[in-house]
């Protein structure tokens, strides 16, 4: 079975959203960043205060179906989430690198982290530590950004909620159809793929074979 | 046999205490936010507020919240450990767990009518050694290493006077707990004294494109090739080149699951079952109580146990029943 590169992002409705708003400038989503990052922090300030023995590290999140990046600035005082077009060149404490949907979930602890890790879907870099703390201090505060973001809608928010469900249903729909296109593109690759290995399996138990065979000859010579 | 076995969940943080309970967890055990448990990890447990609302959110819904205190104080500066048992004692909590042997006496001075767990930490595996912790310091239930087999942990159950409480699921080590100094080599730090095993500021990943490095202090712990499954550099499971080819010398990424041999658990007197985990997430807190609550109902009632479904969330995506049914010496 032929596993994606870490660095590939799922084909999925956010990736044909992100190459959509490639032309826009990211300083666009900074109003939305901050409204979820003061709402954030006045109803979980848990999350930097856990985050305040290491010295405010600085988080790059690499969302890989998006043409952003995410920079957040974990000072208990004045922490900052920025949105950027790359992250080359920045002094950051770490890096964690995933599919946009895939984070959100981490961020609202419906999925669990290590897990997320150690099967490669989630890549980290940089100083293991910090991410260990954001992890840990992001999952022990119940972020829910969904409703963060409506409570501070007011009246609007019950519309939103209703466009927010509708929304998520032609979403669902959409990543259905996608994954049908993808199987239709790529599943003649895919079965090649499987064949060649299956064939290199075969050729390794077949050298294994000569090379105890060989190890044997040798053996009765001496 | 005992009539259901008492169900005893991981809470890392305030959030995942409330899921355990949630998900139908008998009891959480948690710790300080410092080097006095075997889980000092980066923004993990509690400070003192959070374990008063812990608590009483854990008696408000029928559970208990026992407090890991089980590491063994630095010589010269027992204040830490102490100030744990006392305040543990002062929040509410419904036990202490411990491994030092100055701290039970402590714990057993200072605060008669707190209930006193042995740790695994402690690594007491014989009916010698659980006579002399119940003798000495009134220890009411020891938790088991992860050296014996249900066949033993029965007979041990017939030879002393204290509950037995035994892991079901989780990670594993090389099964010399309290003793143990690969992490101490490498780092400096073990969970024996500071509560972290491998901690994670001497951890590094490496990306090499088509192999990904993990790395412990200046050591190479493990290459992984693209798309196989990563873990974390501990060094006991660690893959190493003898020979010319690369194994895993000591233990092999696998996690503990007994949810098959619940039955026979209950059937050899077992009081409590164990799942690790504090440091993992609420997720995993909710999927591996949920699956668990079920099986230990089932079990109680003489069904079938319901299991399966945890693989996701296990280390390695592999599983082991460990040294329950062991077929080696």
């Amino acid at each position: 079975m032929i596993q994606p590169s870490r660095s590939t992002p799922p084909f999925s409705p956010i990736l044909l959203a992100g190459m959509l708003a490639r032309p826009l400038p990211p300083a666009l989503l900074q109003p939305a960043l901050g409204i979820a990052l003061a709402a954030i922090r006045r109803n979980h300030p848990e999350v930097f205060e856990r985050l305040s023995g290491l010295g405010s590290p600085v988080f790059l999140i690499d969302p890989v179906d998006l043409p952003f990046v995410f920079v957040l600035k974990t000072d208990v005082q004045a922490p900052e989430l920025r949105c950027r077009t790359s992250g080359d060149g920045m002094a950051t404490t770490a890096t964690i690198r995933g599919p946009l949907l895939t984070l959100i979930d981490l961020l609202e602890g419906r999925l669990d982290g290590d897990a997320l890790f150690f099967s490669r879907e989630l890549t980290i870099e940089g100083d293991t530590e910090a991410v260990v703390a954001l992890s840990n201090a992001v999952d022990g505060a119940e972020i829910e950004i969904g409703a963060a973001l409506a409570s501070l809608l007011g009246p609007l928010a019950g519309p939103a909620r209703f466009l927010a469900g509708a929304a998520g249903t032609v979403f669902s729909r959409l990543s259905k159809d996608l994954e049908t296109l993808r199987g239709a593109a790529i599943g003649p690759v895919l079965r090649h793929a499987a064949a060649q290995t299956a064939r290199l399996d075969g050729l390794d138990e077949a050298v294994g074979e000569l090379k105890r065979t060989t190890a044997k000859s040798r053996a009765r010579k001496r | 046999m005992t009539k259901r076995l008492e169900l005893v969940c991981p809470a890392g943080t305030p959030a995942a205490l409330r899921a355990a309970i949630d998900a139908g967890a008998d009891a959480v055990y948690l710790g300080f936010r410092d080097e006095t448990n075997a889980r000092n990890f980066p923004g993990l447990n509690f400070n003192r507020n959070e374990l008063a609302q812990g608590v009483a959110y854990a008696h408000e819904n029928g559970a208990k919240v026992l407090v890991a205190v089980n590491t063994y104080p630095e010589a010269g500066n027992p204040g830490p450990w102490h100030s744990a048992v006392d305040d543990a004692a002062m929040l509410g909590a419904d036990a202490v767990i411990l491994a030092d042997i100055g701290l039970a006496d402590y714990a057993q001075r200072t605060h008669p009518d707190l209930r006193r767990h042995l740790s695994v930490q402690a690594s007491a595996s014989n009916a010698e050694a659980i006579r002399f912790y119940h003798r000495a310091f009134g220890v009411k239930r020891v938790v088991l290493p992860r050296v014996l087999t249900v066949a033993e942990i029965a007979r041990l159950n017939t030879e002393i006077p204290v509950e037995t409480e035994v892991f079901v699921f989780g990670g594993l080590c090389v099964m010399a707990e309290g003793r143990c100094s690969l992490s101490s080599y490498v780092t400096g730090q073990s969970p024996n004294m500071n509560g972290v095993c491998s901690p994670a500021s001497h951890v590094r990943y490496v990306d090499q494109g088509s192999r990904l490095v993990s790395k412990l202090g200046d050591f190479t712990v493990n290459v992984f090739a693209d798309g196989e499954q990563a873990g974390y550099p501990t060094l006991c499971k660690g893959r190493f080149v003898a020979e010319g080819k690369a194994s895993y010398l000591f233990e092999e990424p696998t996690s503990l699951n007994a949810i098959d041999i619940l039955p026979e658990l209950m059937a050899a007197g077992v009081t409590a079952l164990k799942i690790e985990g504090r440091q993992r997430s609420r997720a995993y807190v909710t999927k591996v109580v949920t699956a668990f609550r079920r099986a230990v109902d089932a079990a109680a009632r003489g069904e079938p146990v319901p299991t399966g479904g945890l693989e996701t969330v296990t280390e390695g995506q592999r599983e082991t029943t460990g040294a329950y049914s062991k077929s080696w010496q």
